[in-house]
């Protein structure tokens, strides 16, 4: 193909221009990769946190209802719809926490520990105790570190829980947990049969947790409980749509970064070759007296283009993981519980990203050429002949 | 010589600009037959380069036309004008025009590979040519490194690569010394009669003129002597 070997030598020909822009493109698609790599570890760890530690789908009880009566039915339903691994009742209410003279407010969730860990994973975070503590129904509490920091207490300690129109009762601590997010300072488990007595509630549950294979899918299976049984399905995706919608407007907005940025390397790539063209007025009217077509014309500056454009892209990939890889090892002083327990900036190295900086840097780098490459293959041939 | 008409010039116009219109060339009537080896002479302006660019499918007239082994080169696409250009047409220039970063071998295979011969058998004819052209020994030189008179032999090895039917010079030793300048016209005569291809050759110089089978003279746009 002699419009590739017309290509190579027009690139070897101005060496050092080539080379900046190369450059240009490879400091850019690099700058992108990192900064993707960077998005992707922020929204994985922002996920995972979120579907590790939150059932997927959470049911409430029916509009005007208080409680969930019938919930082992339910949970048999559920359990037998695809897709779910497991199902948890749970009896949540409000309650004070009372050690000497601190006094703190919580969520308190009365749960089956083995249910509630197959949704949850709480034994995973436990920090001491067990979460199985729970297990049978004597008054035994599980804490939030932050909250027993709060409460200044300890493994063994005793609160006192009061409730609206429940007994103040002494709980002892037999575990405390540590996720890394706000469940730390405000929530506390006991056992379900223990809090349904406790807050003199028949057997009843005021929500049912679960967990599913695809976390994707969640949101799809929650429309249908909700159709089914008519009580009230949520998933984790719209109960967190306001902070993954944030997230879709700053990718979008990082996106049209990302176009600048590339809009300004292909100005690299544009300018080099408008001065290539410039200069070989008379090589490509002679070319085209060869016999040269203006297709093959228009191939040899896009190729040219196609050429600087790619080693660009290979070059800032090999860049640009490398400085994800170093940036994700070095490791950040963050006071411990901040943000989900990081010590290190969040890198996901994803070849799609790659993928995508890669093709998206090549188009610009097309579109930049295809002026030049156009206004080659236009030219009249004797009047580039004769250009001096 | 074969009584083969090899171009036929019907009436052939080239009208510059609007405003105030330059007739280039005006009505020209010519038959050039295969192998002819002919000068087409004339004062600085008269139509000379626009004559050969006609016949070079470079440029297209107001109105008359042109055939080439005949086929009407006035109506064909753009493609097919690329296509005949790259084998039946060879050029050579005042200035050789050869690519400055190919060498000498290169750039004599450049026509062969634009019309899809290997690059194999594109090296070995280059190689044929240049020897044909003295200059063998050069082939890995680059037009910087070559002299004005031996960059001008590789354009006409270069021209003749393809085997074209019709090589068109446009004051092919315009830029050369006059010892340089009868080397190469020794040389394209000689190519003349070993390849039986016709030359058409623009110059000024009437000396080298006087040494071709035919001279077209161009006034204004016209011909006004054609003797041969
Ligand atoms: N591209 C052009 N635009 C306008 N006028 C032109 C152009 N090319 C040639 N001419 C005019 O056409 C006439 C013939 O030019 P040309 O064929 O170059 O003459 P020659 O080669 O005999 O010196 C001249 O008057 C010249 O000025
Ligand atoms: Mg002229």
């Amino acid at each position: 193909m002699f419009e590739l070997d017309i290509a190579m030598k027009h690139i070897r020909s101005r060496q050092r221009q080539t080379l900046f822009s190369i450059i240009a493109v490879a400091l850019a698609v690099a700058i992108i990769i990192v900064s993707m790599s960077m998005m992707s570890g922020y929204m994985s760890i922002l996920i995972d946190s979120t579907v590790e530690n939150q059932a997927h789908i959470t049911i409430m009880p029916g509009k005007d209802e208080d409680y969930i009566h019938l919930y082992r039915g339910l949970e048999d339903h559920i359990h037998n719809l695809e897709g779910v691994l497991a199902v948890s009742s749970y009896f949540q209410g409000e309650a004070a926490l009372q050690y000497r003279h601190d006094v703190e407010g919580v969520v308190l969730y009365g749960i089956n520990p083995y249910d509630e860990n197959r949704v949850v994973n709480r034994e995973d975070d436990m920090l001491a105790g067990e979460f199985a503590s729970l297990e049978r129904p004597g008054s035994r509490i599980v804490v939030g570190l932050r909250l027993a920091r709060n409460l200044g207490v300890g493994m063994g300690d005793t609160v006192t829980a009061r409730g609206p129109g429940a007994e103040p009762t002494d709980f002892t601590i037999t575990g405390i947990f540590a996720t890394g997010t706000q469940a730390d300072e405000t929530t506390a488990y006991a056992n379900l049969e223990r809090l349904q007595d406790f807050y003199g509630a028949r057997d009843v549950v005021t929500g049912v947790g679960v967990r599913v294979s695809d976390v994707y899918t969640a949101e799809e299976l929650a429309k249908r409980i909700d159709r089914e049984t008519g009580y009230d399905a949520t998933s984790w995706i719209r109960q967190n749509a306001e902070i993954l919608s944030m997230l879709e407007t700053s990718e979008s907005m990082v996106f049209f970064f990302y176009v600048i940025i590339f809009t300004i390397s292909g100005f690299g790539i544009a300018n080099i070759l408008i001065m290539i063209v410039m200069e070989k007025v008379g090589e490509i009217g002679m070319l085209m007296a060869m016999g040269t077509s203006r297709r093959s014309i228009m191939l040899i500056f896009l190729l040219e283009a196609g050429i600087l454009g790619m080693t660009g892209v290979i070059i800032g990939s090999v860049l640009g993981y490398i400085a994800a890889m170093a940036i994700a090892s070095i490791t950040i002083p963050v006071p411990p519980g901040m943000y989900f327990g990081m010590d290190h900036l969040p890198i996901v190295i994803e070849p799609g990203n790659f993928v995508t900086a890669g093709v998206f840097a090549m188009v610009i780098n097309l579109i930049a050429g295809a002026y030049p490459a156009r206004r080659a293959s236009r030219m009249d041939p004797v009047e580039a002949i004769h250009h001096v | 010589m074969s009584e083969e008409k090899i171009i036929e010039i019907r009436d052939l116009t080239r009208i510059y600009g609007d405003g105030a219109p330059i007739r280039a060339l005006d009505g020209v009537n010519l038959d050039i037959e295969r192998g002819e080896f002919l000068a087409i002479i004339g004062p600085s302006g008269s139509g000379k380069s626009t004559l050969l660019h006609q016949i070079g499918i470079l440029d297209t007239p107001t109105s008359g036309t042109i055939l080439l082994n005949g086929v009407d080169i006035t109506k064909m696409s753009d493609r097919e004008r690329s296509r005949m250009r790259n084998e039946e047409l060879g050029f050579i220039f005042q200035y050789h025009h050869l690519l400055p970063d190919f060498n000498a071998l290169e750039n004599v295979m450049m026509p062969l590979l634009i019309s899809g011969v290997k690059p194999s058998r594109a090296r070995k004819i280059a190689r044929e040519m240049l020897e044909e052209v003295g200059l063998a020994d050069r082939e890995g030189h680059r037009p910087n490194q070559l002299s004005g008179g031996q960059n001008q032999r590789v354009a006409i090895a270069r021209a003749l690569a393809n085997s074209p039917d019709i090589v068109i010079g446009d004051e092919p030793t315009g830029n050369l010394d006059s010892r340089a300048s009868d080397n190469i016209y020794e040389l394209l005569r000689r190519l003349n009669r070993e390849h039986n291809q016709t030359f058409i050759l623009v110059t000024h110089d009437e000396q080298m003129a006087k040494k071709t089978d035919r001279i077209i003279r161009l006034v204004d746009g016209r011909v006004v002597e054609d003797s041969g």
